[in-house]
This record gives C-alpha cells, structure tokens and sequence, in this order.
C-alpha cells in the first residue's frame, strides 16, 4: 500500500514513515509543506495521503487546502488529515458531503501503534476514521428529551465506534460479539434515532455525526 | 484676556495734515477753476470724486492700516486734483494737467481691480495695469511731443495726424482695460468659491458698474463726439460714488459688531456646539475652532479628534488665556480684512471657551484610553498567540514524536510483563500530557480561530458547550482578527457562564452581520439573574467588545434566562 506523508516536524515525519515502513506500506513521499505534496502528487498516486492540518508557510490552514484538493481531484485517494486538536466545525468541512476515504485524527493516536494502522488502511480503502474526541464530546451532551437515552449502553458502545468510522468487523472484534449481533444493534440504533438505513459504513457516519451534531 | 492679532496704526499726524491738504487743495481748484471759467459743474464733480476717493481713503487707511488699498485711494483722490491744472490759463500748469490727463481714471481701476486687499491678485491684473499706466503716462507723453492735444509747450515734433492717432490707440487700449477689468470682477464673483461677503459684493457691483464708465467714456471719446459733455458728467459722477459702496462695505463691518453683542448673549447660555454661532457671528459658515490639548501636544476639535491647522495662518485667529495659547478659530482668509470683527468675536469666544475646551480634552482623554486598552488587549493577544505557536511547535510535537517511538517500542517489546506495563505506563502519561497541554494551548489562544474564522471555531464551541446549542453563524468574509477574536471570547465566555451558573437546558448562539456592525448574541433557558460584575468574566469581556469600539448589553431577569449581545463595528 503507497502513502504520501507532508508533515513539517522532521522528528514527526521521520517517525511516521518508519512506522508505515515496518508495517509493509510503501512511502512514495516524505512532504515537509503543502507544496511538496502537491508535486508529489503529480509524479506518482498513493493509495492514502497522510497530511498534518498546520503546515507551511503560515500554519494555518495549508494542510486541510490540500487535504480537501487532492479529496475533491483524486476522490479515490484517502485523505488523513492528523492535527494537535480536532474540532468539529473542520471535521464537517473535511467531510462536506461524503466520508469515503477520509481519516481526521489527533496526532496522539499514532502512538496507539495497531489502531492507527487500522485507521490509514481503512481510510487508504475508502472507509472513515474520526477521532473518537469528537464523537465522545458530541455524545456527552446533555439534552431534554434525548432521543439517545432511549439506547442502551450496548447500543451506545456500538453508535461511538460506528461514529468514528469503524467496520461492523472492527466492531465485532472490538465488543467480542458477532457480527450479526452487530448489525442487529446498528438497524436498532437507526430506528431509535430515526435515521434511515443507509447501506454503507461511510456513508453512517456521517449521518451519524450530522444526528449528533444538532 | 483675550489676544488678538496686533493691528498697525496708521499714522494719525499724516492722515490729518493729509485731510487739510485735501480741504485747501479742493477748495483752491473750486476757486481756480471757476476764476478761468471752466464748467462749474465738472469742476464740483471732479472735486466730488477727489473727495470721495481721497476720505474714502482715509477711512479705510485708518482702519485697515495694513491693507493698501487705503493709500491707493488717497493717491487716486490726489490725483485727480490736477484735473484742476487743466483749465489753468498758465501754460506750464495746463501742460502738467493735460500730460497727467488720463491717469486718475487708471488709479480709479487700480483701486477696483485690488479690491480688497489692495494688491492685484493675478498677472493678468498685472499686466493690464502695466498697460494702462504706460498708455496714460508713456502714450500720453508720446502724444504730446508729437503735438497732440495742443495746446502746451512739450510739442517738439508737428505731426498732429500721427499725434491724434496713436491718442485714439492710447484711450482704446486704456478703455480696454476697464472693460477686461469688469470681466474679471464678474468672473471673480462667479468663481467664489465661498459665498462672497455682502460688502464685498456691493463694491465689485459698483465697481464694475464705475469701470464701464469709464470705458464708455474713453471709447465715446474716441468713436463719437456726440453727447460726450453729458457722458463725461455721469461718469464722473458714478465714479465718485463708487467709493460710497467701499464706505458702507465698512459700515458693515461695524454693523457686524452688533451681531458679536448678540453672540455675546447666545454665549452665555453655554452652548454644546460653540462653533455655530461663531460661525454665524463672522458670517463664515465654513469657520472650525480649534482647541489647544497642551497634554497631547495638539490641537482638537470639539470632540477631541486630533486636527491640523491650515498651513496657510492667515485664516487662523489664535485665543489666549492668561498669555496662553488655548484655541484658535480657523476661518476665511478674507476675515483678516476685519479685525475688529475678528477680535470681537474671538473676545466673546474666550469668555466661553472653558467648557468646550474641558469638553475635547475629556474626549480626547477617553479616545486614548479606548486606543490604550485596545492595544494592550491587542498585545495580549498576540503574545497568547505566540505561546500558542510556541507550544504547538515545540512542546506537543516533541511529546507526539516520544509517544510514536514508546508506542513503536511496545509493538517490538515482547516477553518481559514488567517491561511491558512500564512502557504502557509511561505511554499513557504522556498521552495525559498531551491532552493537558492542548487544554492549555487552546486556552491561551483558539488556533482554529485564527486559521478557520470564527463560523469554523464556533462550531467546535458549540460541540463542547455543556448543554444543546443552536448555532448560526451568517458571515460571508473573514473579519478583523481582534474583532473575529473578540466575538470568540464572547460566545466561549457565555456558555462557560452558561455551564456554570444558568442551569440551562439549551441555549442559541447567534452571530450576524447588520449593516457595518457584526451582532453575537448568547441566549439560554436558564434562571437568569447572573452577576454581571464579579467572577463572570463579564467584565473582561465587555473591555474586549469595548475596544473594539462596541458594546456588550447583558439581560438576566430571575427565572427567565440570560442574554448577552455584543455590537461591534466590522469595517
């Protein structure tokens, strides 16, 4: 699997491509700003570009331009934006209308070796990865007639990892339940909070996340 | 005691033995000219017109000592005395009269063309006075050798034909004169651009009016013989009335000092806006005053505002107190030719200038503090900024690089359980790190702010607030940062408080643009009643808004939630 990695810190980048390198992906492209990944880009095509949201000249908002360029030309082509926060109003801007193939994570997850891995090779597949952070602060909302109280605590460990992107898989692995068992929480979870049924594991979160955001 | 500009006095000696030498001079020519059996009645008019201009002159001397227009008359009432030499039956006075013929009607347009100031304002002038004065003297000369205007004992050549023409040429180019010169008075009072003074206006009419007589009786002269006696007699005539229109232009002046009793009266009511009847009083509508701020060094308007005064000072009246400069009236430049007016009115302006005086600086104080605050917010800010970046750039990079290398220690490390804890251990402390500093960094300034705006980091607000918020955010640009800075703060601080203290169930957070003003508004269903002085941050928070020359309005009935508006102009 082809990663392009455009990350300022040295120590960071360095860091990243060697532990992408030991777990077999190829790094085509070690990009220190936006620039460099937008050249990288024209000579050769990654399966997944991993982006630091601040990058140079300005540290602002270089990296998440180019994250939303390469989604908009390359929609085959992941897009894992990694920032020192995340925030809500940027996860809905990345995500706009779809969330194929796109990550958008704290950098502390990277030293979750195995789990981030996950991440970039769901992304780099056309799947999601939302940092559980804004799942979590969404979900911890108090509210008057909360339409999530109706779930039970099950059914509410199950819409968190779905929200941040997870397979029903990756669910089942993660709760130790089958698989059918899973997808019997996820159409509860939809009838209870009245979401439509919608057929892929991208395409639920972000409705979830739309559900929760309101 | 007020001050105003030191006035030249003319000299009193020379103006009396000036006046007795007119008296003795007139009555003498009256006397002459009838004695030789000259017309009585040009006679009376002539003389008329020598007194006209030379009391005229007088007046004017006396009270505009520096304006030359004074003098200028006195000469042109002089010389029209030797006029009087003319009808002289001793041939060395009828030459001298008959040589000096013509050059009291150029002085009598010298004085109009430099009304008022005394001065010919343009090179046009200028050069049609160069003109006139050649032609009435050099010409008339020429004449004269060549056995013109016989006769008199300056004849040297006998060419009377050649004489009589370049005699024609003489009075046409001189008749030219008066008739370019009512064109530029008519293109003068068209081309005000204030509107002219009502003395000023009365004279250019009549002097426009003296300068056609003078051309028709120059070109009559000339062209036709006919009914030129009669012609000449209501010439002189209105020329010797013209300098009654100069004598009421400064009767007006004094009637103007009845208008300063009234300011007087209308000052003592200490009115808010001084400037108004100052203006009225000096019949300057474009009049400004000025105040003196010793404390800034500057001077200001009334409401504190830094101004400059006009390079040119001749349109500036300063006031002083106490020897102290403490304002100044900036007014028409044309004023100066007023300065008892001016003295006046600027006397009557010192009585009352206290007020406004304490009143611009109080402004200019309140201004600067505004700028103050302002900018120590400002540096605030932008050193919270820059320890953010600091933060951001160094201590969080450093501690995510060390947790990928402990997190790819743990990967490779098996075997030993104990080894194993420790590294989970340490990786989760620093993951705890992590999290603390982000607390800190985004506490000390809101990067996704500065990166994103404000509908962007709202959002993220809103997230995290502690109850249900409805967000609208209606910005089609990015603002000023301070103010995109400001507005941050106020919805950050409102749901804190909202957390805090309003046992709030939801709350709206709306943020629009009316007009130049960008509108934040924080409203929740709690119970109301917040402090609004202490431990709410309230108070800092209107100091931001304030800066930013808004303001922040907080509603909190008991029982029935808490609102809180920010205004704050956005370009």
């Amino acid at each position: 699997m082809r990663v392009a990695i455009a990350e300022d810190s040295v120590l960071l980048r360095e860091g990243l491509a060697r532990l992408l390198a030991d777990a077999d992906f190829d790094v085509v492209a070690r990009c220190h700003d936006a620039d460099e990944l937008r050249h990288a880009m024209r000579v050769q095509l990654p399966d997944v570009v991993i982006v630091d949201i601040r990058l140079p000249p300005t540290h602002t908002d270089e990296g998440i331009q180019a994250a939303m360029e390469i989604r908009a030309a390359h929609p085959g082509i992941g897009v894992l934006v990694l920032s020192q926060y995340v925030e809500l109003g940027l996860a809905m801007k990345l995500l706009a209308d779809s969330a194929e193939g796109v990550g958008y994570l704290l950098k502390d997850r990277i030293s979750d070796v195995p789990d981030f891995l996950n991440a970039v090779r769901r992304v780099a597949a056309g799947g999601s990865a939302i940092d559980p952070t804004i799942v979590s602060t969404l979900l911890s909302r108090r509210r008057s007639d909360d339409p999530l109280a109706q779930l039970t605590p099950r059914e509410r460990d199950v819409l968190e990892l779905m929200a941040v992107g997870t397979s029903n898989q990756g669910i089942a692995d993660r709760l130790v339940i089958t698989l059918r068992a899973v997808e019997k929480y996820v159409s509860s979870i939809f009838g209870k909070l009245g979401l439509p049924a919608t057929g892929s594991e991208s395409r639920r979160v972000l409705a979830v996340l739309l559900f929760l955001r309101t | 005691m007020p001050v105003t500009p030191q006035r030249a006095r003319a000299p009193g000696p020379l103006l009396a033995v000036l006046a007795v030498a007119l008296m003795a001079g007139l009555a003498g020519s009256i006397v002459l000219a009838v004695a030789v059996g000259a017309n009585p009645l040009n006679a009376t008019l002539l003389c008329g017109i020598s007194l006209s201009y030379t009391v005229s002159g007088l007046i004017a001397w006396r009270r505009r000592p520096a304006n030359r227009l004074g003098p200028l008359m006195i000469v042109t009432g002089f010389s029209s005395l030797t006029s009087m030499l003319y009808p002289s039956g001793n041939a060395v006075a009828h030459t001298i009269g008959q040589a000096l013929d013509l050059l009291p009607l150029v002085f009598i347009v010298h004085v109009f063309l430099a009304f008022p100031t005394g001065r010919l304002a343009g090179r046009l002038e200028r050069a049609l006075m160069g003109i006139a004065y050649v032609a009435a003297t050099g010409v008339q000369l020429a004449v004269m050798v060549l056995g013109g205007l016989e006769p008199h004992v300056l004849r040297l050549v006998e060419a009377p034909v050649l004489a009589q023409g370049i005699y024609q040429v003489e009075l046409v180019l001189i008749g030219g004169v008066a008739l370019t010169g009512v064109a530029l008075l008519a293109g003068r009072r068209r081309a005000g651009e204030r509107p002219p003074r009502r003395p000023l206006a009365l004279m250019i009419g009549a002097s426009a009016l003296a300068l056609v007589m003078i051309a028709l009786l120059l070109l009559v002269g000339v062209f036709a013989e006919l009914f030129f006696p009669t012609i000449q007699q209501i010439s002189l005539a209105v020329l010797g009335l013209a300098p009654v229109a100069f004598l009421a232009g400064l009767l007006q002046a004094r009637l103007a000092r009845v208008s300063v009793g009234d300011l007087v009266v209308e000052l003592r009511a200490e009115p808010a806006d001084l400037r108004g009847p100052l203006a009225r009083a000096l019949r300057d509508p474009s009049l400004s005053l000025v105040y003196w701020l010793p404390k800034f060094g500057s001077w200001a308007d009334q409401d504190g505002k830094p101004v400059e005064l006009p390079a040119d000072r001749t349109g500036v009246t300063p006031i002083e107190q106490d020897g102290k400069q403490v304002a100044a009236l900036v007014h028409d430049p044309a004023l100066t030719h007023e300065p008892e007016l001016l003295e006046a009115v600027s006397a009557a302006a010192a009585l009352a200038l206290h007020t406004g005086r304490l009143q611009a600086e109080l402004r200019a104080n309140v201004e600067e503090l505004r700028g103050s605050r302002a900018r120590v917010i400002e540096a605030g800010q932008k050193e919270r900024q820059r320890l953010e970046r600091d933060l951001h750039d160094g201590a969080q990079q450093r501690l995510v690089a060390l947790s990928l290398n402990l997190g790819m220690l743990q990967t490779r490390l098996d075997g030993d359980a104990d080894a194993r804890a420790l590294l989970a251990q340490a990786r989760d402390e620093v993951t705890i790190s992590l999290a603390e500093l982000r607390d800190i960094a985004r506490g000390l300034h809101p990067a996704v702010l500065t990166a994103h705006g404000l509908a962007v980091a709202l959002e993220s607000l809103a997230a995290r607030a502690p109850v249900p918020i409805r967000l609208t955010v209606e910005l089609d640009d990015r603002l000023a940062e301070a103010v995109e800075v400001a507005a941050y703060y106020v919805v950050c601080e409102s749901l804190a408080n909202i957390g805090k203290h309003a046992r709030a169930s939801s709350a709206t957070v709306d943020v629009t643009r009316v007009g130049d003003q960008l509108v934040v508004e924080v409203v929740d269903d709690g119970v109301g009643g917040a402090d609004t002085e202490s431990g709410s941050g309230l108070r800092g928070l209107a100091d931001r808004v304030e800066a930013q020359g808004g303001r922040l309005r907080v509603w909190t009935p008991h029982g029935d939630g808490t609102r809180v508006r920010a205004e704050m102009p956005c370009g």
